[in-house]
């Protein structure tokens, strides 16, 4: 079949295969048009996204009374079981890497569908039936350091990222920045590095920014007396950006819903 | 100074989940759980059901945290698209009765309402609803039972009682209108 045929076949089939719906046979054969053909790969990622949107339209429900509460506690106990809040790595999400759901995720779309056949049979964890049952309440956790990240100039400027550090056990780090925001379109590995108030500096990892955009997180060791910032530098040492660090507590409160969307 | 979990980026709610801290469990899953409920709600009709999704879903996205891609979508499309396709799992692996038609009937009235609950939300929903509203019923109906309810246009068909040829042109005809609203570059776009 040509070219052509197969972008005529996907106009036809398109909604089906982003919609998650079309039968095996004739989703190989999709798959193996996109990862050929960009106009078509924009096509089904545009009707993927109409998927998305559609699912968001569903309504919000109230969970069961206790839900909140079995289910952190079933993912702490697992946490305890794997050692990952020892050491378990790698733990964190890197933020990169690849999307993974029954549609087709455009650009590795064949791998996407093997990493979601890799997920069939994922068994259910038995809650635990201990409920506190309490309603929703304020509370306050451990403290969090927080800061903005500003451009490495005198004249300082607006943020143009955040940086979350949690003392906890064990403690974690969360970067995001965009460069671009102040002019900078660089791309490369930058180092995340700890200032401590006694003027020595602690490296704690690197990730990688593009196009001045860039976020990462990792566990790391964060004492909250110590550490006063936190800074951004590249390969050659340059200072991207830096944030000045403050104690701060994350206060949770009662059933906040998101309306973050693509 | 006192931090708002809602400045919290969701992300980084990812990343202190992954350590296995429990306060930001807990936090994580306040923030979402009513948004993966509902998907599995709406999904499965049956709340023992959805809770055991949507405790799967926190599971899985505890534990598979560090391949989600952030250029790819937000934590909540993440979120919901995993309760999804679990949901959908679920009641492949229950059901053997297609779907209710006052089921789809009144799921196909909760997509669609307008009520003031949605005045806030985002503009591209806003347009999606309302042009969801002006589908022809019958491919509103389609794109309901492949969209939310992962059938097939053999299922669909089977269940409409229609050619399989007019389930595909029902789905596809739904989903291209939908697609032009969502390009549309103004407010409003119109539903061809």
């Amino acid at each position: 079949m040509s070219s052509d045929a197969n972008c005529e076949k996907m106009r036809e089939i398109g909604a089906e295969l982003a919609l998650g719906v079309l039968p095996g046979r004739e989703r190989a054969e999709a798959v193996a048009h996109l990862d050929t053909c960009a106009d078509c790969r924009e096509f089904v990622r545009q009707l993927t996204l109409v998927g998305d949107r559609l699912i968001g339209l569903l309504p919000c429900q109230e969970p069961p009374l206790g839900f909140e509460t079995r289910v952190a506690r079933s993912l702490t106990q697992q946490a305890a079981a794997d050692g990952r809040t020892a050491a378990r790595a790698p733990a964190f999400p890197v933020l990169r890497g690849r999307a993974r759901r029954a549609r087709v995720r455009l650009g590795a779309a064949a791998a996407g569908l093997a990493v979601v056949a890799g997920f069939a049979g994922w068994g259910i964890g038995t809650a635990v039936e201990t409920v506190t049952a309490a309603a929703p309440r304020t509370m306050d956790s451990e403290p969090i350091l927080v800061g903005d990240m500003t451009a490495d100039s005198a004249a300082g400027g607006s943020p143009i990222g955040e940086v979350y550090a949690h003392p906890g056990s064990p403690g974690w780090i969360f970067v995001t920045v965009d460069l671009a925001g102040h002019g900078s379109a660089y791309s490369g590995r930058v180092s995340c590095v700890l200032e401590r108030s006694d003027g020595r500096t602690v490296r704690v990892g690197d990730f990688t920014v593009r196009d001045g955009q860039g976020h990462w997180g990792a566990q790391a060791p964060v004492d909250a007396d110590a550490v006063s910032g936190a800074r951004l530098t590249s390969a050659d040492g340059t200072v991207l950006a830096r944030a000045h660090l403050q104690t701060g507590h994350v206060l949770t409160r009662e059933t906040h819903v998101p309306s973050q969307q693509t | 100074m006192r931090f708002p979990v809602g400045r919290l980026p969701d992300e980084a709610l990812l990343s202190g989940l992954a350590t296995g801290d429990q306060e930001l469990a807990v936090v994580f899953v306040r923030r979402f759980q009513h948004r993966v409920f509902g998907v599995a709600m709406a999904v499965t009709g049956d709340r023992q059901l959805a809770e055991d999704v949507a405790q799967q879903t926190f599971e899985r996205a505890w534990r598979h945290a560090q391949i989600y891609d952030s250029r790819r979508g937000s934590v909540t499309t993440w979120l919901t698209t995993i309760a999804h396709n679990l949901a959908i799992d679920a009641v492949r692996a229950r059901r053997t009765e297609p779907v209710a038609p006052e089921d789809l009937d009144a799921l196909l009235g909760t997509v669609t309402e307008t009520p003031e609950r949605w005045a806030l939300a985002d503009e591209a929903s806003a347009r999606l609803r309302a042009a969801v509203s002006r589908l022809p019923r019958e491919q509103a109906r389609a794109l309901m039972m492949a969209g939310i309810y992962g059938m097939t246009a053999q299922q669909v068909a089977d269940a409409e009682q229609i050619p399989l040829g007019t389930a595909k042109t029902r789905i596809r005809a739904a989903m291209g209108k939908l697609r032009t609203t969502l390009s549309a570059p103004e407010r409003g776009g119109h539903v061809q």
